[in-house]
């Protein structure tokens, strides 16, 4: 004879299936389908019917009733069984009342392998519960959320069932529990708000929450019936109401006080959603009709559930949506991207069930609701842009990859990031709290958790709760698929809004390119048509001066007006065309020897000037790359000015050098000439603009503007310091290639 | 039978022409010019010269012509064997280094930026005067 024992110590891989054992309140036997003989029976028989249980071992199922002494005649209840397997089905057949020694029984029929199990337990209902359940489902269903309607739903079950607490639990992603309605007695602690590590209801628990939708455990202080047979497979009792219940079970609840349990399941989409866990403080068995009611109730609020969760699930992915269009609608709009994002009725907060987000853009942060401090994004940040590969990425266990959120783990221990542009430093990052931190205590948070060495009397709510906070440190709830889906979604728009931007930037820029190509080509037109004229007038005027014998010399001299006019004019348009010459030149880059070019355009413009008695100086000469011909315009020019400005002083000076800093090099080109008053250095590179101490030298305001325009063209920069009556320097900066 | 003229002067502008006339004058009394007014009558003008085996000592060539250009003008003497050594000097407001760079390339044997003025017109006149007829009085 066997009788199969569990072993206590490893409750993950316990066989709870296959306890060989029944709760104590019942009693089994299992009839062989083939055989019709009776092939295993719990031992507690014999106390409820007038045989010995293992002389009933090896008999026909036919004469059982008079065998157990039942007001039935024998074989009554075999054709029960020839009923059921006809009808492929006992749930019309169960339960079936019976009468023993004046008692009665419900027999409760199931099929286990190749036995049919016939369990036996009492009737303990004296009315008819149906009438109550129309009553509670209509209360259950008046909750208009998911909260009121398992609040509601608790209430119903412990009006049905009058056991001392009754919980609803919500089984989370990861496999951990969490207390999300309670209704109990008032002199209870609440267990309203706590969470339980998935370990406290093991995995094949709850599949047999999954085939089984109640589930009672009547008096964890009573003696287990074990099940007697001659057959060496253990008897799987995966349909059995009278199971046994696994020990470390039994232990749990009676470190809580619990003598009696009963668990209704709740099943959304095929998956165990939670469990409406019902306590009792002194043993307490519930009537199979009872339970067969909440079962009932259980199935209503499951598929009610599973209407208001997808409801309400719906209903925040529409909240999203309208936020994700809002933000769309403003991208759409030439509006400041930061401003659209965090400052507009919708923000990038509302996509996702986030409780902060930071948008970085070039320099600045800007934040919504609860994030890390500006030092602290700025380190993340940086370590984003390190590390990220893709455009997006997600963790709801941050201070486990990055260290440094540890300090932050309260508002960011899980982080969505989504990359914009690494090189603009554009990211945006929504943030979730650690779970932990966000967690009520329920109850008293004080009372001391009882440690034991041997594991087992450890097990209590408060304590799993204990191991639940160490497990689910530095953890956030994580993103769900919708939630990262949206935030991608969001990138997409955004990028999009950029890439139009960009367009129009670019198209605005061709206008512009060719606005100035334009101007260019008119400026040198123009200037080349003018100049023909302009001979015209200054030819015959001094014609008319040489060959016009009946001048006077105050006509010669008002003549001679005219032709220095024409000059003048000359002069300009020829330095107009010089500029526009500029924009029309093609680059040619080549490697520039300095010390000769420096030295040449030195040496003409002193001469050109007739200014031998200024001194020039050189430092360094570096070669630059350039266009030798722009190139030699800018010094001539640069030089030129030095010379020009600082020609009339006592001991007029001009030095030039060149220095290599970091990936420029660096001219200057300094005199102590009468410089530049401070209200003019603004003006300084416009065409036409000639400063006020400067009149009565020639010049026609155009030689900066044509050395600026050469310097943008070849990425160098150009400007200076000056002081009146002290001197100018002027820096060219060109870019080391 | 018309006497060549010293000098044969491509020039559409009609001021410029005017003022040149006088420059000449001014430089020599018996230095004479000849005028023509675009590329087409030029090239008409220049085969006349040929028929009557006569030869300007200098052509002067301005460079934007209506119709066809300077250049074209120049290219077209240059393939006449008869004024291979007429010297043709290209005058004109452009100092363009392409335009400067093309002529020298096809043949001509000078470049000149027009000067701005009557007065610096005598000088240059003059100066071409010096070189090509009194100087070089040898090739002619």
């Amino acid at each position: 004879m066997n009788s199969n024992t569990v072993d206590l110590t490893n409750c993950d891989k316990e066989p709870i299936h296959i306890p060989g054992k029944i709760q104590s309140h019942g009693f089994l036997i299992t009839v062989d389908i083939q055989t019709l003989t009776i092939n295993y029976i719990s031992e507690n028989t014999s106390s409820f019917i007038a045989a010995d249980a293992t002389t009933l071992l090896g008999l026909p199922f036919g004469q059982f009733e008079n065998l157990a002494g039942l007001k039935e005649e024998s074989g009554q209840l075999l054709q029960l069984l020839k009923l059921g397997e006809a009808q492929k089905n006992f749930d019309t057949i169960n339960p079936y009342p019976v009468k023993i020694d004046g008692n009665s029984y419900y027999l409760i029929v199931s099929v286990s392998g190749d036995q049919y199990l016939l369990e036996f337990e009492p009737v303990t209902l004296a009315y008819d519960i149906q009438n109550q359940i129309g009553k509670s489902v209509s209360e259950i269903l008046m909750g208009k959320n998911l909260r009121s309607l398992l609040q509601h739903t608790a209430k119903e079950i412990r009006e049905l069932i009058h056991y001392d607490r009754v919980m609803i639990y919500k089984f989370l992603e990861d496999g951990h529990g969490e207390v999300i309605a309670e209704v109990k007695n008032e002199d209870l602690e609440s267990f309203y708000g706590l969470h339980y590590p998935a370990s406290d209801i093991p995995k094949q628990a709850r599949e047999l929450y999954k085939l089984n939708y109640t589930r009672i455990i009547a008096d964890v202080n009573t003696q287990d019936a074990s099940i007697l047979t001659h057959q060496n497979a253990p008897l799987d009792l995966t349909h059995s109401v009278l199971r046994a219940v696994s020990p470390m079970h039994i232990q749990y609840l009676r470190n809580m006080g619990v003598e009696s349990s009963f668990s209704i399941s709740l099943i959304l989409h095929g998956e165990l959603w939670g469990l409406v866990a019902c306590h009792n403080y002194s043993p307490k068995f519930i009537d199979y009709k009872a339970r067969e009611a909440a079962k009932l109730i259980g199935k209503i609020v499951s598929s009610a559930l599973e209407y208001r969760e997808d409801e309400e699930q719906a209903e925040q992915q529409n909240n999203y949506q309208t936020a994700i269009n809002s933000l769309n609608f403003h991208l759409t709009k030439d509006e400041d991207l930061v401003t659209v994002l965090t400052k507009q009725e919708y923000t990038v907060k509302d996509i996702i069930g986030a409780t902060g987000a930071a948008v970085l853009f070039g320099q600045e942060i800007s934040v919504l609701g609860q994030t890390p401090d500006p030092k602290q994004l700025r380190g993340l940040f940086d370590w984003l842009k390190a590390t990220m590969n893709d455009a997006v990425y997600y963790t709801h266990r941050l201070p486990e990859v990055y260290y440094p959120a540890k300090e932050f783990k309260q508002n960011g221990s899980g982080i969505i990031a989504c990359m914009i542009s690494r090189e603009m430093d554009e990211m945006i990052v929504w943030f979730k709290p650690e779970q932990i931190t966000f967690i009520q205590w329920a109850g008293n948070p004080e009372k001391p958790v009882l440690p034991s060495a041997d594991g087992m009397l450890n097990l209590s709510p408060r304590n799993s709760f204990e191991i639940f906070s160490q497990l689910v440190e530095n953890t956030a709830l994580k993103w769900t698929k919708v939630e990262i889906s949206n935030v991608i979604k969001l990138r997409e728009k955004i990028i999009n809004a950029i890439n139009r931007k960009a367009g129009e930037i670019r198209i605005l820029n061709e206008r512009l390119k060719r606005a100035y190509d334009e101007l260019d080509t008119f400026s040198y037109t123009i200037s080349h048509d003018l100049r023909t004229p302009l001979t015209s007038i200054k030819s015959y005027t001094e014609l008319v001066i040489a060959t016009n014998k009946s001048l006077d010399e105050q006509g010669k001299k008002l003549l001679g007006r005219v032709v220095a006019g024409a000059d003048k004019m000359n002069f300009l348009i020829n330095e107009i065309l010089k500029l526009a010459r500029v924009g029309r030149v093609e680059l040619e880059l080549v490697q520039l020897d300095m010390n000769r070019l420096i030295r040449d355009v030195a040496a003409e413009v002193v001469s050109a000037l007739k200014a031998e008695r200024v001194k020039i100086t050189f430092g360094e000469l570096p070669a630059i790359t350039g266009t030798d011909a722009l190139i030699t315009q800018v010094f001539t020019n640069l030089i030129g000015n030095a010379v020009k400005y600082s020609a009339a002083k006592s001991n007029p000076e001009v030095h030039i050098e060149g220095t290599e800093i970091e990936d420029e090099i660096i001219y200057k080109i300094q005199d102590n000439g009468i410089g530049i008053a401070a209200d003019h250095h603004e003006k300084v590179f416009e065409l036409f603009k000639r400063m006020d101490n400067v009149k009565d030298i020639e010049g026609t305001g155009v030689g900066l503007a044509i050395v600026k325009r050469i310097l943008e063209k070849h990425n160098a920069r150009i400007w200076f310091e000056s002081e009146l009556e002290i001197g100018t320097i002027f820096y060219v900066a060109f870019r080391k290639q | 039978m018309v006497l060549p003229p010293d000098i044969f002067y491509v020039e559409d502008d009609h001021d410029f022409a005017f003022i040149m006339q006088y420059a000449v004058k001014e430089v020599s009394e018996s230095l004479t010019v000849s005028i023509a007014e675009d590329g087409n009558s030029a090239i008409a003008q220049l085969q006349r010269y040929e028929d009557e085996k006569h030869r300007p000592k200098l052509i002067l060539l301005d460079l934007n012509l209506p119709g066809i250009s300077g250049l074209d003008v120049l290219k077209r003497i240059k393939e006449i064997p008869f004024f291979k050594y007429v010297p043709v000097i290209l005058f004109s407001t452009s100092d363009n280094l392409n335009d400067v760079k093309t002529s020298l390339e096809i043949g001509a044997n000078a470049f000149l930026t027009k000067p701005s003025g009557y007065h610096n017109l005598i000088t240059c006149v003059k100066s071409l005067y010096d070189f090509w007829f009194q100087q070089n009085r040898s090739i002619n």
